[in-house]
């Protein structure tokens, strides 16, 4: 029999902004997901997971977080417009 | 069009509701031809208007004869839109109108129908008869000063909104109450209710007022009967009191201080729809241009059109509106504010700020481009695209994750059956992903999914 189950599917961008090296996306997912957060529903595949609806919010925030501490923000541009302003 | 598309879920709201309710609502005229304008789409409307004259019901095969069969995805859509609103019965490969519905919408289209069901004009003069100006200003004075209050802006006590207001605001979790103070202040939600133009905004309250009246035990196919009916009036009648169910009535207050309809007292029997109230249930595609009116009818000249932008990021807005000002501010970092001229750049962090806040970029693109100065008008683009362009590069920049809500569908029993309803989740345009090996498929809708599937296992019996 035929099951429907409710929630959020999930994808990303992979490298981009980010190393190489970095850990991949779902793996940080994964990361969060195991310290009690409880944000994966279902397993999809390399590049897509199934989220409970409400989570999303919380998840996209620290997946950016992890992020920003890799990726530098380039901020020397705002700065030196700064100053004609 | 975002726009477009935030209205759309206002109906999509409307999809959800019990058969039994769509029934009753199918009783009244001015209803079934709101619903057949702005609910069906094209096709679903040719299908509907085939129907409607024929006593005897039509094959579903004849009907599809008239798709190319390039277009099956137009027709499955136009099929499930009018089973999804119960307008259709389906007998041995047949669809027949429903009947209330066939005679309503006939009254519409042909005349007839008891008298006042399109609204019943009063046959006295208003001895002080009010304008459309008139009616536009008192529309945007009173719809302003809502969302003036929104964003905190000092309002004057008379034209503060009615706890009516307020309270559906809080309601609809646009605006909440402070741990702090007892104030109320303006949540994401609301941020994103501020970009979007005039006619969804009215949608969007609206459909939180319906909701929130059902818990105070009012009668939704009431309110619905009065909101589709306040569509097909004419602005600048005045209308009588005298047809309206005692729900209505009591209604009409709560209208009157959303700008929708103007009464001169509370205790006047006649009342005027506002610009705001013929627009709702105007069709789709024409859903921008009465937009455009209402916007170009509600901002006087001077303020229509404001917003410089130029290639470098600066933005120089000509306006003093404390409400423009903290809408820019929403996105916008201000330099400098002169008398009539306010200045400012958009930068990463600005954008950013307003992206977290859960503002899209197409809302800040759309917003710009609507209010854009007649000087920057002439320009094709209207917008610098690198601004435009970066704005999005922005937002895809925060968004390395990308969730799209919907139903997963596994554990299919056969290979044919997990094709079939791939192939069907696909013409209708709901398929987000599929697994052919693993027989599993995301959809952003599941209740035409459910039905089909439920359909396929009864036939195979």
């Amino acid at each position: 029999m035929v099951r429907a189950v409710k929630g959020s599917l999930v994808t990303w961008v992979e490298g981009g902004l980010t190393d190489r090296s970095d850990p991949s996306i779902k793996a940080i997912i994964l990361d969060l997901d195991s310290r009690s957060h409880d944000f994966v529903v279902e397993d999809l595949d390399d590049s897509h997971l199934i989220i409970k609806d409400t989570k999303v919010p919380e998840l996209k925030r620290l997946l950016e977080e992890r992020l920003n501490e890799h990726t530098k923000v380039d901020t020397l541009e705002e700065e030196e417009e700064e100053e004609d302003d | 069009m975002a726009a477009t598309a935030q209205s759309m879920r206002g109906f999509e709201h409307l999809e959800g509701l019990p058969e039994a309710v769509f029934k009753r609502l199918y009783q009244q005229p001015a209803t079934a031809l709101a619903i057949f304008r702005r609910m069906l789409p094209n096709l679903g409307k040719t299908f509907v208007m085939a129907m409607l004259f024929n006593p005897d019901p039509i094959p579903i095969s004849s009907l599809e004869a008239w798709v190319h069969p390039n277009k099956n995805s137009l027709k499955e859509e136009a099929f499930a839109k009018l089973r999804q609103l119960h307008l259709v019965t389906e007998r041995q490969g047949t669809f027949a109108l429903d009947p209330t519905f066939k005679v309503e919408l006939k009254k519409a289209l042909t005349g007839g129908g008891p008298p006042g069901c399109f609204g019943l004009p009063c046959d006295t003069d208003d001895k002080k008869k009010v304008d459309v100006s008139f009616l536009d200003k008192y529309a945007t004075e009173q719809w302003e000063s809502i969302l003036h209050f929104m964003v905190g802006n000092e309002v004057p006590s008379s034209r503060r909104p009615s706890e009516g207001v307020v309270r559906l605001l809080l309601h609809g979790k646009l605006m909440e109450k402070a741990r702090s103070s007892q104030e109320t202040i303006i949540t994401q939600l609301g941020f994103s209710f501020l970009l979007q133009e005039v006619n969804s905004q009215v949608w969007t309250l609206l459909l939180l007022y319906l909701d929130m009246a059902e818990q105070l035990r009012m009668d939704p196919v009431d309110i619905l009967h009065f909101l589709f009916l306040l569509g097909s009036l004419e602005l600048g009648q005045d209308y009588d009191m005298k047809s309206l169910t005692p729900t209505q009535k009591g209604m009409l207050e709560d209208l009157r201080d959303y700008g929708i309809v103007y009464q001169r007292k509370s205790s006047s029997r006649r009342f005027y729809p506002t610009r705001l109230a013929t627009a709702l249930t105007s069709e789709v595609r024409a859903l921008s241009s009465p937009a455009t009116t209402m916007r170009n009818a509600i901002s006087q000249s001077d303020e229509n059109g404001f917003l410089i932008v130029e290639t470098n990021y600066r933005m120089y807005a000509y306006t003093n509106s404390p409400l423009q000002i903290a809408v820019l501010n929403l996105f916008a970092r201000l330099i400098s504010r002169f008398p009539n001229l306010v200045t400012a750049r958009i930068t990463r962090e600005s954008i950013r700020l307003a992206i977290n806040k859960g503002i899209t970029a197409e809302q800040i693109i759309d917003y710009m481009t609507a209010n854009a100065h007649p000087q920057l008008r002439k320009n094709t683009p209207i917008l610098p695209p690198t601004v435009v362009d970066q704005i999005r590069l922005w937002q895809i920049e925060g968004e390395r994750m990308k969730a799209t809500h919907g139903y997963l569908f596994k554990e299919f029993t056969s290979n044919s059956e997990f094709n079939a309803v791939c192939k069907y989740a696909n013409d209708i345009g709901v398929l987000v992903w599929a697994d052919k090996p693993k027989m599993m498929l995301f959809v952003s809708k599941h209740e035409q999914i459910a039905d089909y599937i439920r359909k396929r296992v009864q036939s195979n019996k």
